[in-house]
């Protein structure tokens, strides 16, 4: 069987820490996994490293440090009251911005100066129109380019909605 | 054949409750290894799906930890809290439930035990 030595743990560590990996018990449980896979499957007078770069991709798909922002999704998920996709996220920011005006033109219907109810929706619906182009035509500029104009929220991004912060994107 | 991991990261939660209700405690390798055994390899549980699972459900406090030292490495066993075992039941009574409802839709026999 192989005997993993400190020199060994210094390397995993090292490694683990300069791929994005700070959180310290995932860094001590990868560092188990990664020890009891050497133990498993070496002889004593393998080489270590060349095992460890052969065996360290199966653990992520692009990164390793995909296992540390997992692990923070999920805890901060848990503390958010909305996930939401980015289209959900921009239909909301959409009724945020239009609906104060929607609901201030109908609270204005049947005021003075108003001929009859269909003159008055008429107006509605101009006054809505005017005053919603603005935030219309930005957020769909927003939402068609995401990497000119929108680097926030890039494409696949989810959108946590919490009290702290209100507002957190998770990149894809 | 084994499944695609779309398929079993739904999933996950409640194989990992189910299989630290039927062990006292188990660690992350031990896991993975166990998933093997139970599916004749059907199910290979990935690192990276399972410790920030294993992560969430301890910040749930639905599991508990134990940490041994073997020499300067820390081996972390966790095993179900009582929360942990109530929310087990119910994962595993929602999946067979699922489960039922999908083979109507699809159409399927279910094998059952």
């Amino acid at each position: 069987m192989f005997t993993i030595t400190d020199s060994h743990i210094d390397f995993i560590l090292c490694d683990l820490r300069a791929k994005g990996i700070r959180i310290d018990d995932l860094q001590n449980n990868l560092l188990d996994h990664i020890c009891i896979l050497a133990e498993e499957n070496l002889e004593d007078g393998d080489d270590f490293e060349m095992f460890y770069r052969s065996n360290i991709p199966r653990f992520y798909r692009q990164q390793l440090y995909e296992i540390e922002e997992e692990t923070l999704f999920l805890l901060k998920r848990r503390k958010c009251f909305a996930l939401l996709s980015r289209l959900q996220f921009f239909l909301l920011l959409f009724v945020l911005l239009i609906g104060p005006i929607i609901c201030w033109t109908i609270a204005t219907l049947g005021g003075p100066g108003q001929k009859n109810d269909a003159d008055a929706i008429i107006r509605a619906c101009e006054g809505g129109f005017v005053f919603s182009l603005f935030p219309l035509v930005t957020l769909l500029v927003l939402f068609l380019t995401p990497e000119r104009f929108d680097p926030l929220i890039p494409k696949g991004a989810r959108i946590l909605l919490g009290w702290r912060p209100l507002v957190e994107i998770v990149r894809p | 054949m084994t499944y695609s991991s779309e398929l079993i990261k739904g999933t996950l939660k409640t194989i990992v409750l189910k299989l630290l209700a039927d062990n006292k405690k188990m660690y992350g390798y031990e896991i993975t290894q166990k998933v093997k055994e139970l599916t004749q390899d059907r199910i290979q549980i990935t690192e990276g799906a399972l410790y920030p699972t294993l992560h969430a459900l301890e910040a749930d406090k639905l599991v508990t930890t134990q940490t041994e030292y073997i020499g300067r490495r820390v081996r972390k066993y966790y095993s179900l809290s009582a929360a942990g075992k109530t929310v087990s039941k119910e994962k595993v009574s929602e999946l067979a439930a699922f489960m039922n409802t999908m083979a109507l839709l699809l159409d399927l026999q279910l094998k059952t035990r």
